[in-house]
């Protein structure tokens, strides 16, 4: 059981990696301010998601795994409305004469 | 008898204190204070309620998240690894059925979590301007149907 557990974490936590390199090297890829926060924020979330799932086999109590779950949900709330004040503010800086 | 909202409300915001801090009674005043903080700041955002959510719309949404949530890291990964960058950006303009306003707000937010796209707020505040990495695809129709299912989860009003 264990090793399945652990087996489970090194995939999940290891593709999660993947994903922040993928965020990251968009960051450095994408060509302006609009499409990097498209790369941020869509492959940091599931990069994120992807940790927090293969963490979820190593915690001993339900306590430790909820803590985990809303870490998760907090951050996509918080990564999400930043998008839109970035966008929001990148949208304005444009248009400006 | 129904509790009043504000009792509601901060007996959730506490519920998340001791999920992310724990119980321990050297904390009690900071919990107390972000407990009424949170509180004001969610009456100052969101003055109503009235059980306007819908749960079976509330659910399909986060049942959905995950899945959508995938398909956006992988497209935006699938982009960044392939060598001649395949981008086709360009921004589409939409018109959406929520007025503006917290809930079009929020749909905003969770919008800027799908796959390829990232809506932005038009200058004249009544249309939105989705700026999307792959313009081939039916920007549109998925903003209005993810519309759709948004407003469904806020309980159906602005239908």
């Amino acid at each position: 059981m264990t090793m399945i557990a652990d087996l489970a974490t090194v995939i999940l936590v290891s593709a999660g990696v993947v994903f922040f390199i993928a965020g990251t090297l968009g960051l450095l890829r994408f060509p302006d301010s609009m499409t990097r926060l498209h790369a941020l924020t869509k492959a940091d979330n599931l990069g994120l998601g992807l940790i927090v799932l293969g963490l979820l086999p190593q915690v001993t109590s339900l306590a430790a795994a909820l803590k985990l779950a809303t870490v998760w949900l907090l951050t996509q709330f918080a990564g999400a409305t930043v998008t839109q004040l970035v966008a929001r503010a990148i949208w304005r800086a444009e248009r400006r004469p | 008898m129904a509790l009043p909202p504000a009792i509601l409300r901060a007996s959730a915001f506490l519920a998340l204190w001791v999920v992310l801090a724990g119980v321990h009674a050297a904390d009690l005043p900071a919990a107390v204070a972000a407990v009424v903080a949170a509180t004001w700041v969610s009456f100052r955002l969101s003055p109503s309620t009235g059980g306007l959510l819908s749960l079976p719309g509330l659910i399909a949404l986060m049942v959905r998240y995950p899945w959508q949530s995938l398909l956006a890291g992988i497209d935006v990964a699938r982009l960044v690894f392939a060598p001649g960058l395949p981008l086709r950006v360009d921004t589409v303009v939409y018109t959406p059925r929520l007025p503006p306003g917290a809930a079009r707000d929020a749909f905003l937010v969770y919008a800027s979590t799908l796959p390829g796209t990232v809506p932005v707020v038009a200058a004249d505040g009544s249309r939105i301007v989705i700026h999307c990495l792959d313009a081939a695809q039916p920007v549109a129709e998925q903003m209005a149907a993810e519309e759709a299912r948004f407003i469904r989860a806020l309980g159906g009003a602005y239908g």
